[in-house]
Formats: C-alpha cells, structure tokens, sequence
C-alpha cells in the first residue's frame, strides 16, 4: 500500500513537467532585465535614453514604444497604452516600490550583519515623450531622480 | 574556501554545490540549491517568500538587530600567524555562538509569550463579560461569584504586567549600554574570530 501512495504523489508532483512554454521563458537565452536592472532604468537620464531611442528594425515597434517598467517593446502606442492598464504591469510597478533585493541584504539575514530595512518609492507610470522631455529639462539631479 | 550565503534563502553554499550565476553585468548570483535559483529565474522576491531568512527578519520572525551580528564579517586583510591570537579567538568564537543563541532564543520566546497573553486575556474577558449568560444577576450562586472575582484580579494584574512590560522596554537603553561594554571587551579577539572562522 505504502509503495502504491508514494507512486501517486510522484506522479503529482511532476504533472507538470511538460508545460514547455514556461521552460522556455526562464531559459538564461530569454533572461529579462531583472528588478534592480529596472531600478536603474528608472533613474531620469536612463529613462530618457531607452524612452528616445533611434530606430530599430530588430526589435517590435522599431523601439519606439518602450515600457520601461517592464522592460518591453510595443508594436504601437495603442498597445502600449493599453499594457499601461494590465495587470502585469501594476503588479511589476508594486513590485519596484521596494528597494531590490541585494546579496548584500541576503549576507545580512545569514546573521553578517544587522537588518536594514528596505527603502521605499513612489512608483507612477511612465510619462508621454514629450512630458518627460519637459520633466528632464528642467530637473537638476539626474542621475538620482526616479521617474 | 569561504561559505557564501545564497542570494535567496541565504543558506550557506558548500563548496560542489549549487549554481553561481554571473549576469551580463558582472554582478555574482550564488544559490545552494535549484529551488533557489529557479524563484530567482521566476523573479520572486525573498523578502516575501515565507521560507527564507530574509522573510524571517524582515517580519520580526527572528532577532533581526542586535551587536552579536557585527563580528562574523568578510575582511579581507591577511593576518600573520599567533599562537596567543589564534587561541583567543577559538575562545570567543564559543563564547559569542553562545550569547547569539541565548539572545535569538530570548527573542522567540518574547515572541510567542505575547500571543499566548492575548489569549489568556481573552478567555479571562469572556468569563468577566459574559457571566449573565450562565448566571442570572440576582441569583445567588457562591462558587461562580467566587469564579468571576478571580477571572477579574487575573485580568488585571495581566493588564499591570503588560503596562510593565512597556516601561521596561523603554528603560531598556541602560541595561543595554552595559551589554555594549561586556562585548567591547571581548571584541578585539573577536575581530579575529571571524576572519579565521572564513579563512
């Protein structure tokens, strides 16, 4: 009997082995920028950069429709306009809210070091072209400000 | 040969084991073991994944801050061989494993002892709050008279406790300073302690 349940919880664990689509996006081929990346991203003249990039064939939208949030590229503004109201993108703009994670951090909770807790942002979507331009003309500190 | 926490669950990584991975960014990753590396695939956050140490410290589960964190440290500064040196530090890496346990021991206990006042207290307010529901007002009943006056003393000297509680925690700050000047002594064999105990 007892040979019989441990087959069974077997087979239930690894129910799942076959969704390949899943494999296939955590491959390091198809690695995304990762939530500390973005954070840096964030950062006013980065943005700046990535939302005014010259044209390129290679990726969708010729790179000019960029979330910089999720780090993606849209065919279109509508498309991208309507990403702006997915869940996907207000979970990832909850999610930078906290500072990232660091080795660092994960030192500290092995017990080197005292815990400190994580900073907090104000994270908003992303401005139109034109305002952040605006926005970045006139800040000062921009290698700091978060937009 | 030095042990390295994993950068999710921040367990120690042995040597032969786990994967270390190094992002287009020459920023270093190390995870013990493929469970660990495949959160980090999936972009999880360990602060919120409840079986990590960084979740433990981040909710108050464990004793986040305290000074007996601040001796095992990477140095990287060689160090020449003593004798006396060595055996000091042998000493005191026992001597601070041992106030290390006790105090992350102390913090649990403080822990749980809250939730099992709350608890206590609870069931003392049902009975002071709800003794009409078994006992009609006027009638005469010694022993649950009885009953209800204890349930009342007991809820009050919880109650005191609580308040003392509070006021020690305030005057803590002096018995720590003096806690501060047991581990200065201590620390300059200390300082060693960890470095060796990498090395």
């Amino acid at each position: 009997m007892a040979k019989k349940k441990s087959c069974n919880r077997k087979s239930k664990s690894h129910s799942h082995k076959k969704i390949s689509h899943l494999h296939k996006i955590y491959k390091t081929k198809r690695k995304t920028k990762d939530h500390d990346q973005i954070h840096v991203d964030l950062k006013i003249k980065n943005a700046y950069e990535l939302l005014n990039q010259s044209v390129d064939n290679d990726v969708p939208g010729a790179a000019q429709n960029y979330c910089v949030h999720c780090a993606r590229y849209f065919v279109d503004e509508k498309a991208l306009k309507e990403h702006f109201r997915t869940k996907l993108h207000k979970r990832r703009m909850k999610a930078l809210e906290t500072e990232p994670y660091t080795q660092e951090e994960a030192k500290r909770a092995a017990g080197m070091g005292s815990y400190v807790a994580p900073k907090k942002f104000e994270i908003k979507t992303q401005p139109d072209r034109q305002t952040l331009t605006s926005i970045y003309q006139e800040t000062t500190d921009k290698d700091n400000m978060i937009i | 040969m030095r042990l390295e926490p994993c950068y999710f669950c921040s367990s120690k990584v042995y040597p032969g084991h786990g994967i270390t991975f190094v992002r287009n960014d020459c920023k270093v990753f190390k995870f013990c073991r493929s469970k660990c590396h495949r959160a980090f695939k999936k972009k999880r956050n360990p602060r919120k994944c409840r079986w990590t140490k960084a979740y433990r410290k981040a909710a108050g589960k464990e004793l986040a801050v305290d000074k007996v964190f601040e001796f095992e440290k990477r140095r990287d500064e060689p160090v020449k061989y003593s004798r006396e040196l060595w055996q000091n530090t042998v000493r005191a890496i026992e001597r601070i494993q041992e106030i290390k346990e006790r105090r992350q021991r102390q913090f649990i206990m403080n822990r749980l002892q809250v939730g099992s006042n709350n608890r206590t207290e609870d069931d003392l307010k049902e009975i002071t709050q709800f003794m009409h529901l078994i006992k009609a007002p006027h009638a005469v009943n010694p022993e649950l008279d009885e009953v209800h006056e204890l349930a009342k003393q007991r809820l009050e000297e919880l109650k005191a406790n609580k308040e003392k509680l509070v006021s020690t925690n305030k005057s803590k700050k002096t018995n720590k300073k003096r806690e501060k000047v047991e581990v200065i002594m201590e620390e300059t064999s200390e300082q060693n302690a960890a470095e060796l105990e990498e090395n």
